[in-house]
């Protein structure tokens, strides 16, 4: 297998010296919703017209980061890199490839945007073609997966993810290296690998970007998994709402499968593994791993009380090793490069890098990946350009519905698991919202109230019940018909519905109160006290009418 | 076993199992923990919060649900904190702010959870004051059940009391969040035959029965610990009545019979008790009509009457028909005085000496039953012949499909049709009715091909085995049994290979002159695969077993002694101070076929079997009838005599798995001067001279001891609420293999079809049909047919058709199912107006014809 990968690279190496120009046109959904399909055709119709056929190939590559800017296009040989990039600017491109780049197109790649990013899970993001398993191969992937299946035991390769540090990147931030050792020592003959890419957080959209630009890397990770911990099927679950990251993945399955590094016998070893998808209806609380499970196995889509954990009693009953995309997309990297290699990034709790996704009030929304510890500082005002207009952040929001907003004042801590949590807010998947003063925040955490409420599956009692209740007393606080004792019932039952929900969320979906009360307490006041909101987002003169006009920064989310 | 883990609840030192939930190891310290969704036994699903409990911890304590958390050894918990009382008193807020709390017109106060909570550890007044989430109230889910989705809590116990035990996932939640509810699926009625079950264990008034609604309130009635009447397996019951009438009927548990459930059969069919044209007094024909007498005059008159036939005609002219569906006092009562004051064996019960039983019954119940922690089924196989216990023995059914879904136990099913058990994929052995030896044989065979697992006496004799069975080869199998071969050995393995396999037939696999070839059929198939322990024939009527024990049979005295047995019969000489006839009595069938001049009937209805019986009946010297309701028998009787039935008078019955159980008088008939039926009898036994001196049933039981040493000690008192089961021991005998054969009846080219019948759970018989709530879910008067047939004979669904036999001719209307098998036509017993025995006519295999009605 390792020759057959070495001859893949060595032709799909050839084929690319052949060309002179590589225009890599990002087709992930970001910039296909602005145009990039029309755009990358163009180009290719231009390069046909000029009769460059032969030297420049025009390829769709996943997502480049940027994706505010998009369409984006990349001339590799000439380093330019185009944004808002239009049909009618295809002749200048396809022009300018033998002598220069058009400059009113260029974005500026010296930018920190670029300089600081740190790409390990999205090493191939906007580099290869995601519909082609060969570019994967050339750009390394599979060979780890191959070392470890002709060199390792499925010991070896625990070892190695233990070593890295890695946690969990779905949220809750459980060491992968432990999850994955508790599953391999389960009993029984039949035990499940799955992929979590239901995503529901509003504002997060890293997984989606991996499936979409990388999806190989989740399926060897994945195998990889399945190779450790004993398991000979796994699934991918993954949002019906993302139709492209589907047929990715699903193109990249059949590949491989085809090259034979899925099946039953994986890359000529003794090894079998199945990788199928599951389409998630949508559900938020679909991303839950207990639903998840029950979701697959065909039932409603509701949490169950842990423990038993899925790695002791998962799908169908069987042990069951769950872990999100970009815990899978990292697993690659490690066994290439060894767990220790990836250990010496980032922070001594919180290892390797971080994608998040940048939206909201901040000047270069789109993909990130940066080491952990990196500051919120540096994230918000250096990698994301800013407040755009220079207006000051008032605060960051991270790990959406679960997490909480930290201020201003506290932007210069570093982002990792711990320092997060003692903010208030949490890690969560990578979603981060920038919001300026234009953002109020009794309304934000009565808009993410809002999406537990009915995101709520009413299984247990508090969140079904108690979410409904603390929304209503947002709702009456936002409108300025709350007292310091709604207030205060407030807090009660943030504290309730905390302590006593069935699941996560329930568990979590006080925080944006919670965390919003800490920091912003003033603004509460200023609702229930004064009838005033500070940020002009809420419509306290008429008693009545709620709000009608989400604030700047929860318009943003709410896509 | 693991050993015990030791923990701490409130300062209190308990020890319990591994593996045991927090809230059951909290009630063995006697400490209460609130709890609206665990129920021992459904699976925990920690979805109302209210039993949260802290547990210490490493890093401090921790709220914890008790009812999903396991014990661990050296775990610290509390109870009792200011933490926990909050919880208590918020959670209970949330539930009650949706809560109508409209107790004075639900069916559950007085004994609400809800209610109950509320008054110990509710807020006083809730500070949420939002205004409530409207849902639909009473709403019928079924016939028999009524829901209110504002009451409901979501608690998930009756989903999951369907999915778990029923395996008939009929109720879910619908929609999200705070819009949640509780609802049936697709529209289609709940229609598990138990879901009546899912009202018991509601914790609030949601779920109320659609046959007692606001009949009772919990607080007025008087309760009465018994068992069900209307089938063998015996179910414990709870009894409420109020004012002389049944106001309800609940499940009460034992845990070798029911666990705690009962079938909608058992508790909403019970209006028969009160029924209104009960029989009150004595009936006797006076110039053709039965007019009202005094009790000594119907007396006098009949035994007069049973002195002059005996005088005429001699003793063996007069015959008794005793009861399954009654107790075993009556019935013992019954022999006793035809034997002893008579003089005659001439006694048996329908589905008595023309069925081939067997003594024993079930080994036991309890092991087929899977209950939530309790043991494991005791067996790994189970064979069904001839039953279909989804219709005929609900509560036995849900036992099984808990063995097989949750114990890992595995099904043979060999029926005419492909019942609903079939669909747990075990080996399905269809057969056409009158080829069931045939068949047996068939499986023999195979067992004797099988290398391992064979009993090592039995198999010495394996060549005579297949040489007997030769002509049961694949061809036979296919064509005469229309049986799959393949599944015939598929099923030989399984037996050959289980450890402890248990056998079951009925009493539909083994009626009539076959009946002993297939009994002897099964026997030899279980001694060859080493399962001759666990042969069990099942009655299907309350008292079935009982009826046998008691000797209410032509060839059998009570204790199953042979007529011949010179021990029993000096033994019962002596206790009955009599001489006792020797020779075997006449069966069911042969003294209504016209074998006596004079008979006494108690408890049974023969004339609604078959049209020729009922002429028959017309032409008797004398009939005497012992009755609830003015039957189609009692129509025709010289004299009818009212009894007091189930509920009224004290009874024991013995169910399935030989339990004596007892059924004490409940409710009083105040106007009536209905009797006991063993009363009636002990009466009319002085009227013949006999010195009968019994006070009450105990009186008779303590008698019983003495008569059948097989209950010895089992009297009223002993018994107690759970009841006993008789020691079969005694009366294995030694297994043996024989030859069996069975004459085929030939095809028929005008009667194309094979008739199947047996028993359905609604049926239109006299007790279920009164209670008149039920009436929309009785089975109407059908033919079965499979689509095939259906399409053969251009039929559709609903089509009215006339079915005939060489016998006779019935109206039917089409019911096209997947269950009936090609080449059959299902007609079930007992519908309403449409006796199957018109076509039978006292055969077991009948041939019939399907058209179109003129
Ligand atoms: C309400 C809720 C929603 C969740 N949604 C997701 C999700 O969309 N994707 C995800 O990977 N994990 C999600 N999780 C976390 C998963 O339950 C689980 O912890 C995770 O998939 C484990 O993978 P990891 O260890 O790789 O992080 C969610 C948890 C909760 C409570
Ligand atoms: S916390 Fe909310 S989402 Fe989770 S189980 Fe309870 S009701 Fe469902
Ligand atoms: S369920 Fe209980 S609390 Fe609710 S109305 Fe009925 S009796 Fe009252
Ligand atoms: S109907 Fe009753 S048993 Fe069913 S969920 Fe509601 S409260 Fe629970
Ligand atoms: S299974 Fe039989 S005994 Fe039990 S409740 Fe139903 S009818 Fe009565
Ligand atoms: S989608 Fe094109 S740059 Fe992100
Ligand atoms: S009783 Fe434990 S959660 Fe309901």
């Amino acid at each position: 297998m390792r020759e057959k990968l070495a001859e893949i690279k060595a032709i799909e190496e050839d084929a690319k010296a052949q060309y002179t120009h590589t225009v890599n046109v990002c087709t992930a959904a970001g910039c296909l919703s602005s145009g990039a399909a029309q755009v990358k055709e163009a180009l290719g119709k231009e390069v046909e017209r000029s009769g460059l056929e032969r030297w420049c190939q025009v390829k769709g590559v996943g997502c480049l980061g940027l994706c505010t800017a998009g369409p984006l296009v990349e001339v590799e040989s000439q380093s330019a890199m185009y944004g808002h990039v239009t049909v009618e600017d295809t002749p200048a491109i396809v022009g300018g490839l033998n002598t220069k780049p058009v400059e009113r197109l260029r974005v500026p790649t010296g930018t920190p945007f670029f300089l600081r990013q740190n790409r390990i899970v999205l090493e191939n993001s906007g580099r290869i073609d995601p519909e082609r398993i060969e570019e994967y191969i050339a750009a390394g992937g599979y060979s780890g997966l191959v070392t470890a299946l002709t060199e390792m035991t499925p010991a070896q390769v625990i070892d190695e993810v233990t070593a890295s540090g890695l946690r969990g990147r779905g949220g809750g931030g459980y060491p992968t290296g432990l999850k994955w050792t508790t599953v391999a020592k389960a009993p029984g003959p039949d035990k499940y690998v799955i992929c979590n890419a239901d995503e529901g957080d509003p504002g997060a959209f890293m997984d989606r970007s991996v499936l979409e630009s990388d999806p190989h890397r989740v399926i060897e990770g994945m195998i990889l998994a399945g190779y450790a911990v004993g398991a000979s099927q796994g699934y991918v679950y993954v949002r019906a709402e993302y139709p492209l990251a589907i047929e990715h993945l699903k193109k990249a399955i059949s590949q491989a499968r085809r090259m034979g590094l899925l099946g039953r016998s994986v890359a000529e070893t003794t090894f079998g593994f199945n990788i199928d998808i599951r389409l998630g209806a949508g559900a938020f609380v679909c991303g839950e791993e207990t639903a998840l499970i029950a979701s697959i196995e065909g039932k409603r889509g509701q949490p169950r009380p842990r423990p038993p954990y899925p790695a002791e009693y998962g799908l169908w009953g069987k042990p069951t090793l769950i872990n999100n995309v970009e815990s899978f997309a990292n697993i690659p990297p490690i066994i290439r490069n060894g767990g220790e290699w990836y250990a010496s990034l980032g922070t001594e709790k919180s290892k390797g890098t971080k994608v998040f996704a940048l939206a909201g009030a901040i000047t270069n929304t789109g993909i990130i990946e940066v080491p952990m510890g990196t500051s919120l500082q540096e994230i918000v005002y250096e990698i994301g350009g800013g407040v755009p207009g220079g207006g000051r952040c008032k605060a960051v929001q991270t790990g959406g519905p679960s997490g909480g907003c930290i201020p201003d004042a506290y932007l210069d801590n570093p982002v990792d698991y711990d320092s997060l949590r003692s903010l208030g807010s949490i890690m969560g998947s990578g979603g981060m919202i920038v919001m300026d003063d234009s953002s109020c925040m009794v309304d934000v955490a009565k808009y993410f109230m809002e999406f537990c409420m009915t995101e709520s599956c009413g299984k247990c009692v508090p969140c079904r019940v108690g979410t409904v209740q603390m929304y209503r007393l947002l709702d009456k606080i936002s409108t300025g018909r709350a007292t310091l004792e709604d207030l205060a019932l407030l807090e009660n039952l943030c504290d309730m519905v905390q302590n006593t929900s069935l699941c996560g969320l329930g568990q979590t979906a006080p925080n944006p109160v919670v965390s919003t009360l800490r920091y912003f307490r003033d603004e509460y006041i200023a609702h229930i006290e004064e009838k005033r909101c500070p940020a002009g987002v809420c419509k306290i003169h008429s008693s009545v009418a709620q709000t009608d006009s989400p604030s700047y920064a929860v318009a943003e989310v709410a896509q | 076993m693991a050993d015990n883990v030791t923990l701490t609840i409130d300062g209190k030192q308990v020890s319990a199992a591994p593996g045991m939930l927090l809230v059951d190891a909290a009630e063995i310290a006697n400490i209460e923990i609130p709890v609206f969704c665990s129920h021992p036994k459904l699976d925990p699903v920690g979805c109302c919060r209210m039993c949260m409990v802290e547990i210490e911890g490493p890093r401090g304590s921790r709220l914890m649900t008790a009812c999903t958390t396991p014990v661990a050894e050296g775990m610290v918990v509390h109870t009792n904190t200011p933490q926990v009382a909050e919880v208590q008193e918020a959670n209970l807020g949330f539930i009650l702010l949706n809560h109508p709390l409209d107790c004075p017109i639900c069916d559950k106060g007085g004994e609400c959870p809800l209610q109950d909570q509320t008054m110990r550890f509710g807020p006083g007044i809730s500070q949420l004051v939002e205004p409530k989430r409207l849902k639909q109230k009473n709403y019928d889910i079924s016939d028999m059940i009524v829901l209110d989705q504002e009451r409901c809590v979501l608690c998930w116990r009756c989903i999951r009391y369907l999915e778990e035990w029923e395996d008939k996932p009929q109720l879910g939640l619908h929609n999200r969040g705070n819009e949640t509810v509780i609802d049936i699926q697709d529209g289609q009625p709940v229609d598990a035959k138990t879901s009546g079950n899912i009202i018991d264990i509601c914790p609030v008034g949601a779920l109320t029965n659609q046959i007692s609604r606001f009949a009772y309130r919990p607080w007025e009635v008087e309760r009465t610990a018994s068992v069900c009447n209307h089938c063998s397996v015996g179910c414990n019951i709870r009894v409420d009545t109020r004012t002389h009438t049944v106001r309800r009927i609940i499940g009460r548990e034992n845990m070798q019979v029911n666990d705690q459930w009962i079938c909608d059969k058992g508790r909403f069919a019970h209006a028969w008790v009160n029924g209104e044209n009960r029989l009150e007094t004595p009936l006797l024909r006076k110039n053709g009509e039965l007019v009202p007498v005094q009790w000594s005059e119907a007396l006098d008159f009949i035994a007069e009457k049973l002195q002059a036939v005996k005088q005429q005609h001699g003793a063996s002219a007069i015959g008794a028909i005793g009861s399954a569906k009654i107790g075993n006092e009556s019935n013992y009562a019954l022999q006793r005085l035809f034997r002893s004051v008579i003089g005659t064996n001439n006694i048996d019960h329908r589905d008595g000496a023309d069925v081939a039983g067997l003594a024993t019954g079930l080994p036991s119940l309890a092991g087929v039953m899977k209950p939530q922690y309790g043991p494991n089924p005791q067996v790994d196989t189970i064979f069904l012949f001839g039953i279909d216990p989804s219709e005929e023995l609900p509560i036995l059914d849900l036992h099984l499909k808990r063995a097989v879904k949750k114990g890992g136990a595995k099904l043979i099913i060999a029926h005419p049709r492909k019942i609903e058990l079939t669909r747990y994929n075990g080996p399905y052995l269809a057969y056409e009715p009158g080829t069931e030896a045939t068949l047996l044989n068939g499986l023999l065979r195979a067992a004797a091909g099988q290398k391992e697992g064979l009993n090592s006496t039995a198999v010495s004799h394996l060549a005579d085995v297949k040489k007997w069975t030769e002509e049961a080869d694949d061809r036979a199998l296919a064509d005469l049994c229309r049986t799959d071969p393949a599944a015939v050995k598929a099923a030989a393995a399984m037996l050959a290979k289980s450890e402890k396999a248990l056998i079951i037939y009925g009493p539909q696999a083994a009626r009539g002159s076959d009946g002993p070839a297939i009994r002897d059929g099964l026997a030899n198939l279980a001694f060859l695969t080493g399962h001759q322990d666990r042969l069990a024939f099942v009655g299907l009527e309350a008292n079935s077993q009982g009826a046998r024990d008691m000797g209410v049979l032509p060839d059998r005295l009570p204790g199953h002694a042979s007529i011949g047995s010179s021990d029993a019969v000096k033994r019962l000489e002596h206790l009955w101070e009599c001489k006792l006839p020797t020779a075997a009595g006449q069966s069911y069938k042969q003294m209504l076929d016209g074998g006596v001049k004079a008979l006494y009937v108690m408890g049974a209805d023969p004339a609604s079997e078959r049209p020729e019986w009922a002429e028959k009946l017309d032409g008797l010297d004398l009939l005497v009838v012992q009755e609830l309701y003015l039957t189609e028998t009692a129509k025709r009787a010289d004299v009818v005599l009212p009894a007091l039935g189930w509920s009224e008078t004290d009874a024991t019955f013995t169910n399935l798995e030989r339990r004596v159980q007892r059924a004490p008088k409940a409710v009083a008939l105040p106007q009536s001067r209905a009797a006991a039926d063993w009363a009636i009898l002990s009466h009319l036994a002085q009227k013949l001279g006999a010195k009968w001196h019994f006070a009450d049933a105990k009186a008779l039981e303590a008698e019983i001891g003495k008569a059948a040493p097989i209950y010895r000690g089992l009297t009223w008192e002993a018994l107690g609420d759970q009841g006993l089961q008789w020691d079969a021991s005694a009366l294995k005998s030694k297994p043996e293999l024989k030859e069996v054969r069975q004459k085929m009846a030939k095809g028929s080219k005008e009667y194309p079809l094979t008739l199947v019948t047996g028993t359905v759970l609604f049926d239109g018989g006299t007790l279920f049909g009164a209670t008149e709530k039920l009436d929309g879910v009785t089975v109407g008067p059908v033919v079965g047919l499979s689509p095939a047939d259906a399409t053969k004979l251009g039929l559709t669904e609903g089509a009215a058709v006339a079915v005939s036999s060489p016998e006779g001719s019935l109206s039917l209307t089409v019911h096209i199912s997947e269950q009936v098998q090609p080449g059959s036509a299902w007609i079930p017993e007992s519908l309403p107006g449409a006796p199957v025995g018109a076509l039978l006519n006292g055969s077991v295999v009948q041939r019939v014809k399907v058209e179109k009605a003129a």
